[in-house]
């Protein structure tokens, strides 16, 4: 209790105040090392307009469900009611029968918006990357579908296995902080 | 293995040879070929058909090509013309490059900005339209009149008439009918369910028209896949034209992309994606084929793209003179071809 009542010198204050200053650096320092090898990490990630999908992607991927999956760029898309990236080539109807589908996994969802516009999107549980549709959108479509490399399944292995057999050397290393490489934005 | 006198027996020394030999293949094409899989690919059924698509039968093709590809000079050519003594006009390069049949340029017509569109009156007038209004040239490129801007419009065809001149409007999915003093009259093609006019789709920029020898427009809807006839008035009368990846129909999500109108009777229509140039009947038969994708030096839709502007896919766009000749301007090589029957 005595304690408590002897008064600091200015010494103590002096001493206290530098240690918390330069715990609070060190602090700093820290974060702002772990902000930089963060920054200067990469990853790997596909070039939409160097991508000749070639159907490598959902074969050599290490993983048994590639991470390589289709994403659409809406922006791009023209909305058609005759999408070549989800019909096959001489579809009976243009409807969500299974057998006019492209997809082999059925991966693709069709909405009806207003006539005669339909929005499509994809189930990325069942998309195996194989970039079927990804060819009849850039054949005959706007080439809105494209393929990237998702980052909460890659396992962003030092020597990509897709990567080494890519016959258009369309695999990058980007910057983590950059992940993906959107074809409306590139 | 070793006989009764120590000695190593021939016989088994060579199957431990040969079974050394497999274990190290077996080992070494383990190791080596697992992380390469050269050989590995998805079957059939992942695969999208394209080159089975692009093979045309070669007796549907009842043209063949007069020389070689005429090179317009230009790095984006948008549309051609032709008029009927076998002049034809390239729009592209904020000009407009005028050649005689044979393929030799007589003059290039300055224009103040990239043309996406060109016409070419009975009268010899050229119209060059350039996005959102349209610039009149004399046949020896003198300016005659700059029509009022449209307040936002793509302007991607125009077709002069007698006493009017009608331009595709690419941005309004409509055609917009002036007279030849550029004042509007009216709107054609736009939605109306009293008029049973479904309205024109247009996925991407390519939307032509074209007026045909019946006194009707000829109006291509390249989202429905059909050409629509209407009265100057803009009332439907008919349309023909269906979607399919088969000669007969029109491939792809929007295709044709382009028309032009025969001397003789029917039309020429130009396809992108899976690149294709054909001739039908006026009441919308196929009679054959002018050009395939291998006439047409066409390439893999995918191809590596060093920019993203190199991956933007451009069509092709024909016209035809008087004698029957058709040109069809490939944009993305810049180049005219020219093609005549067989």
């Amino acid at each position: 209790m005595s304690d408590q009542n002897v008064p600091l010198s200015r010494r103590q204050i002096l001493r206290d105040g530098l240690w918390t200053a330069s715990l609070t650096a060190c602090g700093a320092a820290g974060a702002a090392l772990a902000a930089l090898s963060r920054r200067d990490s990469y990853v790997w990630q596909i070039n939409p307009h160097k991508c000749i999908g070639c159907d490598r992607c959902a074969t050599h991927c290490v993983l048994s469900e590639s991470a390589v999956k289709c994403v659409h760029a809406y922006s791009m898309c023209g909305y058609c009611d005759l999408c070549t990236g989800y019909f096959d080539p001489d579809p009976k109807s243009l409807d969500t029968g299974a057998e006019n589908q492209l997809c082999p996994t059925g991966a693709i969802r069709r909405r009806f918006i207003e006539e005669p516009y339909f929005e499509f999107t994809i189930d990325e549980k069942l998309c195996i990357g194989c970039a079927k549709c990804v060819v009849g959108c850039s054949a005959f479509g706007n080439g809105s579908l494209f393929l990237q490399i998702r980052h909460d399944r890659c396992l962003n292995c030092n020597e990509c296995a897709i990567a080494r057999v890519c016959p258009s050397q369309a695999f990058v290393r980007v910057p983590s902080r950059q992940p993906y490489l959107m074809k409306d934005q590139i | 293995m070793k006989d009764r006198f120590g000695k190593i027996n021939n016989g088994s020394a060579a199957v431990l040879l040969a079974i050394g030999a497999f274990a190290a293949g077996f080992t070494g094409y383990v190791l080596l070929d697992r992380a390469n899989h050269s050989g590995k690919r998805a079957g059939a059924d992942y695969r999208y058909p394209i080159e089975e698509l692009a093979k045309i039968d070669p007796a549907k093709i009842l043209y063949r090509q007069v020389g070689t590809a005429i090179e317009t000079g230009m790095e984006s050519a948008a549309a051609i013309e032709a008029d009927w003594a076998g002049n034809f006009y390239v729009a592209g390069d904020r000009a407009v490059a005028v050649f005689s049949g044979d393929g030799s340029k007589r003059r290039d017509i300055p224009l103040v900005s990239e043309p996406t569109a060109i016409g070419v009156g009975e009268d010899g007038l050229i119209y060059a339209g350039l996005s959102d209004r349209i610039e009149v040239y004399s046949s020896d490129g003198q300016q005659v009149s700059a029509w009022a801007p449209i307040h936002t419009a793509l302007l991607t065809a125009i077709a002069a008439g007698k006493t009017d001149v009608f331009a595709a409007d690419a941005l309004h999915k409509i055609v917009r009918r002036f007279d030849k003093q550029g004042n509007p009259l009216g709107l054609i093609g736009a939605k109306d369910p009293d008029r049973n006019i479904e309205g024109i789709v247009v996925p991407s920029p390519y939307f032509d028209l074209l007026i045909a020898p019946d006194g009707l427009l000829r109006v291509v809807n390249p989202g429905r896949h059909r050409i629509e006839a209407y009265t100057f008035d803009g009332y439907l009368e008919w349309h023909w034209g269906r979607p399919s990846v088969g000669l007969e129909g029109f491939s792809g999500c929007c295709n044709p992309i382009a028309l032009a109108a025969l001397p003789k009777g029917g039309y020429v229509t130009c396809e992108k994606g899976l690149v294709r140039v054909k001739v039908y009947d006026e009441e919308g038969n196929l009679v054959g084929v002018v050009a395939g994708p291998d006439q047409l030096g066409w390439q893999e839709p995918l191809r590596v793209c060093e920019k993203p502007e190199d991956c933007i896919s451009r069509g092709l766009d024909a016209a035809v003179d008087g004698q029957g000749r058709i040109y069809v301007l490939d944009q993305s090589k810049n180049v005219v071809r020219i093609f005549e029957k067989k």
